[in-house]
């Protein structure tokens, strides 16, 4: 009786680790991805993802994929939204490896950019000017496009109105 | 008899086990090969330890807000239309958060020159001419050049090109009080070689290829008619016997004649690209109506 269970434990085991090694990965890449109940934009949030999360993918191979997050959820996500490489890390302070720093240095360039747009063109560049002699005219230029910031909700809105992506009809 | 049954559960085990395994070591195998998918994995991984060795992006910014200066004092101010800078704005963020560099922010600019040209400095501001403008048809045509040029920022394309810059030998980093001394001088002879890479060789031409292939995938992943940048390269190569070639398009990009065979090759990887938005309305809207764009003062 021990034997038969051991048997079926060792037979189990063998099937769980042939579907663990064929399970496909997808790394969100796309900044303000949502996993979905269904397959639909209008469709309820389960949660909300980050970049460089890791999805199991579950099924789908056309714009939706039913996908599992890494705590266990299960729901849709747009595939433009998810790679099979996994997104550039940023270069922030130079420290760690993998997951937390790629999260870590996303919130340092969301910090260094909201101090860029306070304060326009960066003290570095600014000094830079002052060599180079450029005209005040010009740094005006560089202060506007740097205050040019467009939001998430902006550019959700954006491809609503033109009905692009998940938006389609 | 229980020792055959015990056996030939352990047989069917195996059995089951096996192509796991096998699939295991083909994984395994893959790692070598750089166009599997474990090999991405790997090149990824890779990519992020390199990166601890690389420019920050704070100072990457520096150089980008340097060489935008350095751009406006060459081919001219932004465009006096600030409807048509948050157009194009929007279509450049909309590519750009599906890009392999989603994270950072992003500024798109119209300058006010009849030179056919875009290009983007390091840090993420990128450029387009008002000449290159007014040749496109429709958004998805805009958003597969930004798409290009978004694609350069991810792959850090100006950075590497520039490699040996003696700036980049020493600290790499740069403060206000440092470009004050030898490092400052260090970094202007380094924004001279952007400039001189961006504006008239031109990035190698590898670089360029994968731009374009980027730029494929990012408008698809966003859900605008890949194909638009095939529009674009044919209008470029009907411009190109007339145009202006100093510091455009023609004169720092490959042959177009490649360029269009090696996207049109790329599509067939996007079978239902029939479809996606191309959008010539929206886009006559903003950029039709101002076509003839004043500087500001």
């Amino acid at each position: 009786m021990k034997k038969r269970a051991l048997g079926g434990a060792l037979l189990l085991l063998a099937l769980y680790a042939g579907q663990a090694l064929s399970a496909e990965t997808r790394w969100v890449v796309s900044e303000g991805t949502t996993l979905k109940t269904e397959q639909s934009v209008s469709a309820p949030n389960l949660a909300d993802l980050p970049v460089g999360a890791e999805l199991t993918l579950i099924e789908g191979a056309g714009r939706w994929l039913k996908v599992r997050t890494a705590d266990g959820k299960e729901g849709w996500v747009y595939a433009g939204r998810v790679s099979d490489t996994a997104p550039v890390a940023e270069v922030g302070g130079g420290d760690g490896l993998l997951g937390g720093s790629l999260q870590k240095s996303q919130i340092d360039t969301a910090k260094a950019d909201s101090a860029r747009s306070i304060r326009g063109l960066s003290p570095e560049t600014a000094q830079y000017a002052r060599q180079r002699g450029t005209p005040e005219g010009l740094k005006k230029e560089l202060d506007r496009i740097l205050a040019r910031k467009v939001s998430d909700k902006e550019v959700k809105a954006f491809l609503k109105e033109g009905k692009i992506g998940e938006y389609a009809q | 008899m229980k020792k055959l049954r015990l056996l030939s559960l352990v047989a069917l085990a195996c059995l089951a086990a096996a192509p796991a395994h096998a699939g295991w070591q083909d994984k395994l195998q893959n790692l070598m090969n750089p166009e599997s998918k474990e090999g991405k994995i790997l090149s990824g991984a890779t990519r992020v330890v390199s990166s601890s060795q690389e420019m920050t992006y704070q100072t990457e910014c520096t150089v980008g807000e340097s060489l935008a200066l350095e751009s406006m004092q060459r081919f001219g101010k932004p465009v006096a239309d600030e409807a048509l800078q948050k157009y194009v704005n929007l279509v450049g963020n909309s590519v750009a958060r599906n890009s392999r560099r989603s994270t950072i922010p992003y500024r798109f600019v119209v300058l006010d020159s009849q030179v056919q040209n875009a290009f983007a400095a390091p840090g993420g501001i990128i450029f387009i001419s008002r000449g290159l403008l007014n040749l496109l048809e429709n958004e998805a045509e805009l958003a597969a050049v930004l798409s290009h040029e978004v694609g350069h920022v991810a792959e850090k394309h100006a950075l590497k090109s520039i490699r040996r810059a003696q700036f980049l030998q020493g600290a790499a980093t740069i403060t206000a009080a440092t470009m004050k001394g030898s490092e400052g001088k260090k970094f202007e002879s380094m924004i001279g070689d952007l400039q001189s890479t961006l504006f008239d060789k031109g990035l190698d031409q590898g670089m360029e290829y994968e731009a374009d292939l980027a730029a494929l995938e990012t408008a698809y992943r966003t859900g605008y008619d890949p194909t638009a940048l095939v529009g674009v390269l044919r209008k470029l190569q009907q411009e190109e016997a007339t145009a202006a070639k100093n510091g455009s398009w023609f004169s720092t990009h490959p042959p177009l004649d490649e360029r269009i065979a090696r996207v049109s090759a790329a599509l067939a990887r996007y079978p239902d690209r029939a479809g996606l938005a191309k959008l010539p309305a929206r886009f006559a809207k903003f950029v039709k109506a101002g076509k003839g764009g004043k500087t500001t003062k």
